[in-house]
């Protein structure tokens, strides 16, 4: 039983497309500990969706997935089909960014849980409806006898997103992925569901991997905050470090894009110039170039390595930032 | 309702949605295959029936010597032989295919043309005018249309054009239907806003704006339907209506070889395998169209 | 059901719309407006069907004398029949007794339309539920065998056989039948019909040739259909990649999650789909001589016989605009976004 439940080493996806190939994820190298909270970060098409997907094996078809993901000493990358559906929802389990199209419509709430739980156990139907209710009440929904009879459309977004939860916890997994779990809701639920998560985490001793695009609720949260960049990780740290001494001028722009409080009124807000690339082309180089304000020929033309230059912090650039110095 | 209107269902052809998605995935007819091929046969059975009985050695469809009837296939000058009443089987099915085309072809156009006008004119006007619109068009298609084309062709008598009216009744409103849906889907885009304010006329907007838009859908579904309006041709022709003997049509050969089945059964069979292949042809062209164009 | 682009779904945004502002009682008052709507469409096709019918060149009264009647007698029998009297007048005359259930009569035989149409009525009923059902039946296990592996043999396999399918005409493919299995190898009748009163096996051998060649046209439309939305759910819907994120076995998810919602959606298409049916059987009744509604309806339009015509049209569309108003409700019953209203905070 070794320290990391979970290794991610130089995952590779890409997709068969039209007769194109696009590399979706590419070498990304993190690990997350028993109980340890990792955060993603990344603007969308980052593929920090795409490689969490791949941690359980629920990519389309059409990707082809080298690499290794070694998820509690198990081989996940070309695990066979059946192997892996021992392990969803019972070593790992998701939730997702939409709970009301996550949800079935037609299907009551109450059997889309004991469906969780039932998978993985040889539960009788009374059975699982005690431990639905049980895990109801773990997420802390209101009325959970009502709730198992109704149908997600009579419950409000927040709710749905606990339901959700309950899902994913149904077979005790050791992994929780959320991912973009609260952006799809308002702020004070969002940090409602966030303390639900690291509470829930903190007695079941799960570990918990948070997508997002927010680095604000990353750095409420996680231990560990890996970024990424064009589906490629640029930076990584334990939280406190990453946030003391940003290097890599994309996290220095994402951290600048969140408004302060303490900023000017009518400041204008800064936002990452730009657009994320166009993963189908495979640049040399380094892939936030054109956006990246410290960006010379050098970067243009060599792709910076992602290494450990400090302890416990890693970085995929030529020119990082120094500290105390905002671009 | 991005992939098939209601009335694609009324007309009972199947969708095949998702193709796009299954083709993605390196699936089965890739896509130019599934266009070239069927594509190919629909202009080599046009090319046959309208085209060769013109500039190769066909005999007349009709006025054969009696003499001459019932003959087997490989007879000399009839490779399928003669009907009984002694006229040339190959050239009534060159000519037969002619008139069941020319039928089918005249029928969608109508629908096309007038159904996708009254279609893109009430999904552009909206309000009690589609309303309006869309109930009557309600009312065409509650009908059972068979009976109403039955009911027409009768009272009108059986021939080739009143065949066409008679199935037009079908076509306009299953073809109207899907322009409406075609045209509320396009309603909402930003350039139709900028042409609205900018005092475009609404014949304009309508021919020059519009139109050009929902053609590419209204055509590869006018295609789809060319297999069941010629089926239906058939049928009409089955209780005495349609194209009226002796001129042939696929659907009177076929009707009218129903007598003699038991005795030469190539008669019936002629005519349905040329029709079943047509219909193949149209509706794998249309599929593999709609496939293409939903991959768009 | 599905939610995004798959068709069987369309109709449900409108409705949820709808429902959205109903409160109490959304079925209830939801039943009552689609009746409310189906009137006027009924009163629409029977006038249509007026019209069409007494417009149309040829004369009822000339048909039932022959072409050697004086125009005397001629006008006699339109003034006995009530012919002679404005098109308004006859339309609602004749409307507002077809709504009690008095049809009238037979011009040809005398024999009163109703019970005409309730010694036919079954006789069509029992072909085409027979071949509904059955088509049905193995179109389920068909699409979910494709869907199960889209691509694979029996996918494709199943979509040449139902693409073939599609393409044959109901009336190509019975006479086709009737040489297999009638002329050539002489196990089932040819023509006729043997009524289940009188004797229940014979009337199955009766039923078969028709019924599959209604049927098989029928069998193939809804495999794709089905094998369609299934598809389009398992490849597009993220309540999918939730079963699956549980682990859930595909086959199951298929069956439990999809094909529950693609068989609500399939209701409406059924009932949408029905004139044409109609349509298809007035032939097959024809070849295979079997005394159901399409045979009656042909002969009544070679007899000019108004009040049977009028009366196989009236019912055939008050079928159909029942049919989909039964299709419409059950839906809304079935569909839980529906039934249960708005959410409950």
């Amino acid at each position: 039983m070794s320290e990391c439940l979970l290794e991610v080493s130089d995952l590779r996806v890409d997709f068969r497309y039209d007769g194109q190939v696009v590399r979706a994820v590419d070498q990304l190298t993190y690990s997350v500990r028993r109980g340890q909270t990792v955060a993603l970060i990344g603007e969308s098409g980052s593929g920090k969706t795409v490689s969490s997907r791949a941690i359980m094996g629920l990519l389309p078809p059409t990707a082809k997935v080298t690499g290794s993901i070694r998820f509690d000493d198990i081989e996940m990358v070309g695990l066979s089909e059946k192997a892996m559906r021992t392990q969803r929802g019972r070593g790992v389990a998701m939730v997702f960014q939409d709970p009301t199209r996550s949800l079935n419509p037609t299907m009551r709430i109450g059997a889309q849980i004991r469906e969780a739980i039932q998978t993985h156990e040889k539960a009788s139907r009374g059975t699982a409806h005690d431990r639905a209710l049980e895990l109801l009440e773990l997420v802390r929904l209101p009325a959970a006898q009502e709730r198992l009879q109704q149908y997600p459309h009579q419950l409000s977004g927040g709710m749905r997103q606990r339901v959700m939860i309950a899902i994913a916890l149904a077979a005790s997994p050791k992994l929780l992925i959320a991912d973009e779990a609260t952006t799809a809701l308002d702020v004070t639920t969002q940090a409602q569901i966030m303390e639900l998560l690291r509470d829930l985490q903190q007695r079941l001793g799960m570990a918990l991997i948070m997508i997002s695009h927010d680095l604000g609720l990353a750095a409420s949260f996680a231990d560990e905050v890996v970024v990424m960049y064009a589906g490629r990780a640029v930076e990584r740290a334990p939280t406190q470090m990453l946030f003391a001494h940003v290097r890599m001028p994309y996290t220095r722009a994402l951290l600048d894009a969140i408004p302060r409080l303490d900023n000017a009124s009518h400041a204008p807000l800064a936002a990452v110039p730009g657009q994320p690339p166009n993963l189908a082309l495979r640049e040399p180089g380094c892939p936030f170039t054109p956006r990246c304000p410290s960006s010379t020929d050098k970067c243009r033309s060599h792709a910076p390595a992602f290494e450990e230059h400090e302890p416990s912090h890693l970085w995929a650039c030529w020119h990082p930032c120094e500290d105390g110095v905002r671009l | 309702m991005a992939d098939l209107p209601s009335d694609l269902v009324v007309a009972g052809v199947a969708p095949a949605a998702d193709e796009a998605a299954v083709a993605k995935a390196g699936g089965w007819w890739r896509g130019r295959l599934g266009v070239t091929v069927p594509a190919v046969m629909v202009a080599f059975i046009f090319g046959l029936c309208f085209i060769w009985p013109i500039i190769g050695p066909v005999p007349p469809p009709t006025g054969g010597n009696i003499l001459n009837a019932s003959l087997p296939a490989f007879s000399p000058g009839h490779f399928l032989g003669t009907d009984p009443v002694g006229n040339d089987e190959w050239s009534r099915l060159l000519y037969g295919g002619r008139a069941s085309l020319e039928i089918a072809l005249a029928v969608q156009a109508i629908g096309l043309i007038l159904g996708g006008l009254i279609g893109a004119v009430a999904g552009y006007l909206g309000g009690w005018r589609d309303a309006t619109i869309m109930r009557v068009l309600d009312v065409f298609i509650a009908f059972p249309g068979l009976v109403l084309a039955v009911a027409i062709a009768q009272g009108l008598g059986p021939s080739e054009l009143h065949t066409i009216w008679a199935l037009s009744f079908f076509s306009v409103p299953a073809s109207a239907r899907i322009s409406r849906a075609a045209t509320l889907q396009l309603r909402e885009q930003t350039f139709m806003t900028a042409a609205r304010l900018s005092g475009t006329s609404f014949p304009r907007m309508v021919l020059g704006h519009i139109a050009p838009n929902i053609l590419p859908q209204l055509l590869t579904y006018a295609l789809l339907g060319m297999g069941i309006i010629m089926i239906l041709e058939g049928a009409l022709s089955f209780v005495g209506l349609g194209v009226p003997p002796p001129a042939p049509s696929w659907g009177n050969m076929i009707a009218q070889g129903q007598s003699t089945i038991s005795a030469d059964p190539r008669y019936v069979f002629l005519p349905s395998a040329a029709l079943f292949i047509t219909v193949v042809s149209f509706n794998l062209l249309g599929e593999g169209l709609r496939a293409r164009w939903v991959t768009q | 059901m599905s939610s995004t682009s798959a068709p069987l779904s369309a109709p449900l945004a409108a409705r949820a719309g709808r429902a959205g502002r109903l409160a109490g009682s959304p079925t209830l008052s939801f039943i009552v407006r689609r009746l409310l709507a189906a009137i006027p469409v009924l009163f629409g096709v029977t006038f249509l069907s007026f019209v069409v019918m007494n417009s149309l060149p040829g004369d009822a009264a000339q048909e039932l004398l022959g072409a050697q009647a004086t125009p005397a007698e001629i006008h006699q029998l339109e003034i006995k029949l009530g012919l002679d009297k404005p098109f308004l007048t006859r339309y609602w005359d004749w409307l507002h007794q077809a709504v009690i259930g008095h049809l009238g009569h037979s011009l040809s035989s005398g024999q009163s339309v109703a019970s005409i149409l309730g010694s036919d009525l079954p006789v069509t009923f029992e072909l085409v539920g027979f071949a509904f059902v059955i088509s049905l039946a193995l179109a389920v296990p068909l699409a979910l065998v494709s869907a199960r592996k889209p691509n694979g043999v029996a996918d494709r396999l199943s979509m040449m056989f139902s693409m073939a399918g599609l393409s044959i005409a109901p009336y190509v493919l019975a006479l086709v039948l009737v040489y297999v299995f009638a002329v050539k190898l002489n196990v089932l009748p040819a023509i006729g019909w043997v009524p289940p009163g009188q004797s229940v096996s014979q009337n199955i051998r009766y039923l078969i040739l028709p019924a599959v060649s209604i049927g098989l046209g029928l069998l193939c439309f809804y495999t794709r259909l089905l094998r369609a939305d299934l598809l389009g759910q398992m490849q597009g819907e993220d309540y999918v990649v939730t079963a699956r994120a549980k682990g859930v076995r595909p086959w199951r998810v298929l069956t439990r999650h999809a094909l529950r919602n693609s068989l609500f959606g399939l209701i409406t298409v059924v009932a949408l789909n029905l004139g044409t049916l109609l349509g298809f059987t007035v032939v097959i009744e024809d070849i295979f001589g079997i005394p159901g509604i399409g045979h009656e309806l042909l002969q009544a339009i070679d007899n000019r016989d108004i009040p049977v015509i009028e009366g196989i049209v009236f019912v055939f569309a008050v079928i159909v605009v029942l049919l989909n108003l039964a299709a419409d409700v059950l839906y809304s019953v079935l569909d839980p976004r529906i039934r249960y209203g708005r959410p409950t905070e």
